[in-house]
């Protein structure tokens, strides 16, 4: 499998794995002319296969017998952190895709039947993330920040919910409240906002397109989605096109929300001081009819940067 | 806050008793007291009273009659007046005995009445001695006196014949009345004629006077004799008048008052119990009329109660049937839900299970397409190249070029490897789409809604069909052990029973933690077809097993399992007439068994069928 034809050092390293081996057929002819490609049957032998070759990408099938896609994923990102991680499914149940978001933190969802030019692009772009950050991606622990530290926004149609936050993660984080996305905004242009705490909706809107807005403007905000509407098709958005960092479900657990919070300011610490982590979280572009939000909140969202420019 | 509820119901028991045992003990008493009161007021028995009275007035007649038989005495000579007063004397002896002792008797009473009692008695014992005293005596008396009267006629007689013939027509006379006198003083009970008697002596006296010494002597002896009439006759009404002086009647008189004052006493008393009576008596019944308002209005309240409580118990009915209503809509529902979570478990596998072969199918075809402009290529730059050779006008620089072209594309395509490498995407594309049309067939078997309820149909394929849509559930982790028999066709609803076959594997593939493996035996059965599925699963426990049939009976965690999938199996078999049963150990494995009948019974087929018709729609 392995091309002898150019150098391997400068091919990227893409691992597919599926239980159907005629998945991996095609994947090959697919993709062998641009990338070094490697497969597995299964999760065990995908496992084999990373601890002696580290790859760029790993394409994974959800369902498959032994060990599902999102465990692989999971153990995957302990060996070998540095890979983009993509799950191709061709079903998904909720359960899966929150797992995969917050166990897995997955780059991607491509769904079973995909189209082939959709794939090659999310892996090209995989590649060229794992391929830029590969130096940045070992950063842990960085140094604390001058200045005051950044709050945490909590984006719902009840504000009660900002208060409860409040009161989980104590006086020591600022947690600002916000109904409306226009209220959202006008916090952000005020404050500094390392966390975005959101409903998928309010006030019946979408909230993809602002976090998606927000991420492509701002890829050092860290964006968690608070949710008591969880479905699996609003999950495979907010990932592909918002690039949230976690998902997790109402009521409010105390101890996950404060674990989850911490987890997300100091990803943003991280993207903050590591610019050239920012593709690993680029988004896809939202089709056309997404961009819902008024062209004014996003041109607003837009002149932002300025100001996070002066924080970082 | 319910414990205290409960002893406060305990308190309110106790308290209730409490009040009971005092009201009976309450009522007990009162008519303690209306008992005492009564018999107090009866005292005086009327009776007793009468009888006292009786003897009373028996002892005052005796009495009357002793005395009129003593005073008898002085005039009768009779025997049988004594055998009469003896009569009499017994007679009183019991009446005085019965007015002093016995149930009638005056003694005790009280002190007054026993001391007129004593006094009497003594009085009347005094009458008797005296009576024994003289009756010897009193007949002597009266035989000496019947003797004086007898001998004063003859002594007037001798007079007579001693004097001479003057003398006697004088005395003849005054000698006859001088024996009328006699007579008449020894007869008469109280003689007043003693002076005329007398008179009469002297008179003869005188007449005889002068008379010879047998006259004069003869004058005398009648004197004598006549005086001996008188002395007896006075000593007899001594005698008599002495007993009659006795003041028995008095004594009995009193006696009578002090018992009629005893008795008025008592009846005073009686009378005075019976006003207490009376006032009792008047405040039993206040008390009676104020409990019987009070029981009246109770029993109107109770009616109106009654009458509320059926309009609640109306209302409540009419509410309960509503529920009953609802419940068996939203039970309908939530059955159907059930299919549906069911149908949508089954659909969401089906879906991965025809996403992947049609995602490489796809995908190849992409991929084939692609190719096929290379492959394109390079044919027009070989056919170019061999148009070029086979013209005539044609330089051989441009045919060398032309070949030099066709050569490197393909090269550069590795055409032979290619179009092997197409043609074996374009089977796996075959295999895949292949997959996909058992995948749909499956599907439609499944579901057999092509058919109707009463269909023959092989148990064994809907097994088949099922196991084919729960493939992806079972596939590397179960394995699937078949045991078929030679099964009759059986008369059924092909797609609940397809149900019913899908709901058991499902639960045994999920009672498989890991790998395991599923039994299925079928055989044919003397009533119809039998179907035993059997798992090397967790099992369950005694509890759990008893209650698996039950709707909305679930160990599966909340959002997991509607609970409905085993109630929906039992009703299925239920309705087709046939049985289920299971049999289970913890950490073991469970096996149900079900038994199916060849034929519907026709009864039941019309409602059933018309059951799956609005099932199915």
């Amino acid at each position: 499998m392995n091309e002898t034809v150019a150098p391997t050092a400068s091919k990227a390293r893409v691992l597919f794995v599926d239980d159907e081996p005629r998945v991996l057929t095609t994947m090959r002819v697919l993709f062998r002319a641009q990338y070094q490609v490697f497969t597995a049957e299964g999760g065990a032998q995908a496992l084999e296969l990373l601890k002696t070759q580290p790859v760029d990408v790993i394409v994974s099938d959800q369902r498959m017998p032994g060990m599902t896609g999102i465990e692989l994923l999971r153990a995957a990102r302990e060996l070998n952190p540095n890979a983009m991680r993509i799950l191709l499914t061709g079903y998904s149940d909720l359960n899966a895709i929150i797992g995969s978001i917050n166990e897995g933190e997955i780059f991607r969802f491509v769904s079973k039947p995909w189209a082939n030019e959709e794939l090659t692009t999310t892996v090209a772009r995989a590649v060229a993330a794992a391929r830029s950050s590969a130096a940045a991606a070992a950063g842990d622990a960085p140094a604390p920040t001058i200045g005051p530290a950044p709050g945490v926004l909590v984006l719902d149609d009840d504000p009660t919910v900002a208060r409860r936050i409040q009161s989980i993660l104590g006086s020591d984080f600022r947690v600002f409240g916000a109904t409306t996305m226009d209220e959202a905004v006008s916090i952000m242009e005020r404050e500094r906002i390392g966390v975005v705490i959101s409903e998928t909706r309010v006030q019946s809107n979408p909230v993809i397109g602002l976090i998606g807005t927000l991420k492509q403007h701002h890829p050092e905000l860290v964006s968690v989605i608070l949710t008591d509407r969880a479905d699996a098709g609003t999950a495979i958005e907010l990932i592909n096109q918002g690039q949230i960092y976690r998902f997790i479900t109402k009521p409010i657990q105390d101890s996950q929300c404060k674990i989850t919070v911490s987890s997300a300011l100091r990803q943003h610490h991280r993207l903050a001081q590591s610019p050239e982590l920012h593709q690993r979280y680029a988004v896809a572009a939202p089709p056309p009819a997404a961009v819902a939000p008024a062209a004014k909140l996003l041109d607003r969202i837009r002149s932002l940067r300025t100001v996070v420019k002066r924080w970082v | 806050m319910a414990a205290d509820e409960v002893r406060g119901r305990k308190r309110g028991t106790v308290l209730r008793r409490l009040l009971l045992t005092l009201s009976s003990i309450l009522a007990l008493a009162a008519i303690g007291l209306l008992v005492f009161l009564a018999r107090k007021a009866q005292t005086v028995d009327n009776e007793l009273h009468l009888q006292r009275l009786y003897h009373i007035r028996a002892v005052d007649a005796l009495d009357v009659g002793l005395n009129r038989a003593v005073t008898q005495v002085g005039v009768s000579t009779m025997v049988n007046v004594a055998d009469t007063r003896a009569v009499t004397t017994a007679q009183l002896g019991d009446a005085l005995d019965a007015l002093e002792n016995g149930d009638a008797g005056l003694r005790g009473l009280s002190p007054a009445v026993d001391a007129a009692l004593d006094a009497f008695l003594d009085a009347v014992e005094s009458k008797f001695e005296l009576a024994f005293d003289f009756e010897a005596r009193n007949i002597r008396t009266n035989q000496l006196l019947i003797a004086g009267m007898d001998a004063v006629p003859v002594a007037a007689d001798a007079l007579l014949a001693q004097v001479d013939e003057a003398t006697a027509a004088r005395l003849a006379p005054l000698l006859a009345q001088l024996k009328t006198e006699v007579t008449t003083y020894g007869v008469v009970q109280t003689p007043v004629n003693e002076a005329n008697i007398r008179r009469l002596l002297d008179d003869v006296a005188a007449a005889v006077d002068g008379q010879s010494e047998a006259a004069l002597t003869a004058a005398r002896h009648l004197r004598t004799v006549s005086g001996n009439v008188i002395a007896d006759k006075q000593e007899l009404v001594g005698r008599v008048s002495d007993f009659l002086a006795k003041p028995t009647a008095e004594l009995l008189q009193a006696l009578e008052q002090a018992y009629m004052d005893w008795h008025a006493s008592q009846v005073a008393v009686a009378n005075q119990y019976r006003q207490w009576l009376v006032a009792y008596a008047a405040i039993l019944l206040l008390v009676l009329a104020l409990l019987g308002i009070r029981l009246v209005r109770s029993l109107r309240a109770l009616d109106a109660a009654n009458d509320r409580l059926e309009e609640q118990v109306q209302a409540r009915t009419q509410e309960l049937s509503r529920a009953l209503k609802d419940l068996k809509a939203s039970q309908a529902q939530l059955i159907q839900s059930e299919k549906m979570a069911s149908l949508g478990q089954m659909v969401a596998g089906v879906a991965h299970e025809i996403n992947t072969p049609l995602g490489y199918a796809r995908s190849n075809t992409e991929i084939v397409r692609t190719s096929l402009g290379d492959l394109r290529a390079l044919v027009d730059a070989q056919a170019r190249a061999l148009h070029l050779m086979t013209h005539e006008e044609a330089d051989v620089t441009q045919v060398a070029d032309a070949l030099a072209a066709a050569r490197n594309i393909g090269e550069s395509l590795n055409a032979a490897e290619l179009i092997g490498e197409l043609d074996n995407l374009l089977g796996d594309s075959e295999h895949g789409l292949a997959q996909i049309a058992e995948l749909v067939g499956s599907l439609k078997d499944f579901s057999r809604v092509d058919r109707s309820r009463t269909d023959l149909f092989d148990v064994n394929d809907g097994i088949d069909a099922a196991l084919k849509i729960c493939q992806n559930q079972l596939k590397h982790r179960i394995e699937v052990v078949k045991a078929y028999g030679k099964l009759p066709q059986i008369e059924c609803s092909p797609s609940q029973l397809n149900q019913v076959f899908l709901n058991l594997i499902n639960n045994a593939a999920q009672a498989i933690d890991g790998e395991g493996k599923i039994y299925i035996h079928t055989m044919p059965s003397a009533k119809g077809v039998s179907i035993r599925v059997l798992d090397t699963g967790c099992g369950m426990t005694e509890e759990v097993r008893a209650r698996i049939f039950e709707p909305f009976f679930t160990t599966k965690p909340v959002g997991k399992g509607t609970g409905l999938g085993l109630s929906i199996v039992y009703r299925i078999i239920e309705d087709h007439g046939g049985t289920i049963d299971v049999r289970s150990s913890p950490g073991k494995g469970s096996e149900f068994t079900i038994e199916l009948p060849l034929r519907q019974r026709t009864d039941s087929t019309t409602r059933d069928a018309a059951a799956a018709v609005a099932v199915t729609a």
